[in-house]
């Protein structure tokens, strides 16, 4: 990811950035337009050394509108989610939700996800839970259920396929 | 006893089964009645990469399923209970969201109301058990282990939603190690992230993040490290031997729950607390410390 888009003569995708402002929007965050490119998002950030994620020229992307480039980007899917940048922003932005947007985007757009993002949602539309209860290994190597342990069964949603249906019409419905 | 519903959401109930068996063990000792709520599912958090209104969604529908039966809730998760706190807070400052989301619950029968109480351990203990009853119950002293604290980044951030402590000097995990008698030393990589979140797409920088703070902890000279997020205590304790692997350092860092070290301090038994399940060397923590 580069800034580069910002000199050269690209076009901002406006559709995309009013979806991205409309999800920020809804969980009563402003938009992008503020950020003075301090930076303290980016100083604070998790996942920057590491994965080089860079909160501050996210803001800026979004800001402008150029963001094709981040939708198509891994970057994006590096954010640890730790907030701090969240927290810290002396705008009251937060560039972690703007992140989170334009995942949404990028997926609603039909962009590839990892396919582990894809079965979690498949696992809670078949069953509910991101997974199954599992057989665990403790130290001494004993294995152990949580029947076996004891434990009440998982609560179950009462019909799964009205679930299911809810939940296709809250996606795409319920922020308009 | 006050009833309070227990709200598991998806890693404790399907693998993080030593800290399910610790809260069941030791809150009825504090007179807490754990209700199982019927019909609860997934908090959506993990589905906020896909698409928010899914989060909204199915957070709405768990609270509304707690509203029907005028329960409050402990969400021991603090993913999940970030999700709850958030969905409320949006919920009920935006009259048309709300709507919105009712719109789609009616299909199942249900209604958000708004009325909802939520706590996760951490202010349970904390602000409603309290300190001094805590005191009371620890028998076994834990004096001689300096326990690290881990927070769980969702636990604390972002701080305009409420949280159950501050998002940049939090001290309340502190106070309940040392209301068991153990010490809690602060070290700067505090609130460091365990790196769970980037699990499925990038291991290895998140088991980095994992053997970063676990290397931290040791070199610092901690007894063990505490948890009390479930997503946080599968990185340190389950995945230890990876983060090591990754890193390229040797760790051997006991890794506990709090809850679990609470039940300890009270004298129960370490089965009944699940100890057996976790994967770092926490028999260090159990054993007599005479002369530690």
């Amino acid at each position: 990811m580069t800034i580069v888009d910002l000199t050269s003569m690209a076009k901002p995708e406006e559709k995309q950035q009013d979806r991205v402002n409309v999800i920020v929007k809804a969980l009563n965050e402003d938009v992008p337009g503020d950020c003075y490119q301090c930076g303290k998002c980016t100083s604070g950030c998790e996942a920057f050394i590491l994965l080089e994620l860079e909160p501050h020229k996210v803001m800026a992307l979004s800001k402008s509108g150029f963001i094709d480039e981040l939708l198509n980007s891994k970057v994006l899917w590096t954010c640890v989610t730790c907030m701090k940048c969240k927290e810290r922003c002396p705008q009251n932005l937060a560039p972690v939700d703007v992140i989170f947007a334009l995942k949404n985007v990028a997926v609603a757009s039909g962009k590839q996800i990892h396919t582990g993002y894809s079965n979690m949602l498949q696992a809670v539309l078949g069953t509910g839970y991101i997974q199954k209860p599992k057989e665990v290994v403790g130290r001494e190597n004993d294995t152990a259920t949580r029947d076996g342990l004891g434990l009440p069964p998982l609560p179950q949603p009462k019909d799964m396929q009205k679930l299911q249906q809810a939940l296709m019409k809250a996606a795409t419905e319920t922020l308009r | 006893m006050t009833r309070i519903g227990l709200y598991l959401g998806c890693l404790i109930p399907t693998e993080q089964y030593a800290y399910e068996m610790a809260i069941r063990e030791v809150l009825p000792d504090f007179g807490m009645e754990l209700v199982d709520v019927e019909g609860v599912a997934c908090c959506g958090a993990p589905l906020r990469h896909i698409n928010l209104s899914l989060t909204m969604y199915l957070s709405a529908r768990n609270i509304a399923l707690f509203e029907k039966d005028d329960l409050d809730m402990l969400a021991p998760c603090p993913y999940c209970h970030q999700a709850v706190s958030e969905t409320k807070h949006v919920l009920d400052g935006n009259p048309e969201l709300r709507k919105n989301v009712n719109a789609h619950l009616k299909e199942e029968g249900l209604t958000y109301r708004g009325t909802l109480r939520h706590y996760h351990l951490l202010d349970l203990l904390h602000d409603i058990v309290g300190v001094d009853r805590i005191k009371e119950k620890a028998k076994v002293s834990l004096e001689g282990l300096n326990i690290a604290a881990h927070y769980g980044c969702h636990l604390i951030r972002p701080n305009d939603i409420p949280r159950p402590d501050d998002s940049e000097n939090p001290q309340k995990m502190e106070t309940l190690l040392e209301a068991i008698g153990a010490k809690s030393d602060y070290y700067n990589e505090k609130l460091d992230c365990c790196g769970a979140h980037i699990l499925l797409n990038e291991s290895e920088s998140a088991l980095t993040k994992t053997g970063q703070k676990l290397q931290a902890v040791q070199k610092h000279g901690f007894s063990g490290l505490a948890t009390m997020c479930p997503w946080g205590h599968r990185m340190f304790d389950s995945k230890q031997d990876s983060a090591a692997q990754t890193v390229g350092g040797s760790l051997d860092v006991p890794v506990i729950y709090y809850i679990q070290l609470l039940g300890l301090a009270m004298g129960k038994d370490p089965a009944s607390l699940g100890m057996n399940l976790n994967r770092s060397p926490v028999d260090r923590l159990m054993a007599p410390r005479e002369g530690v």
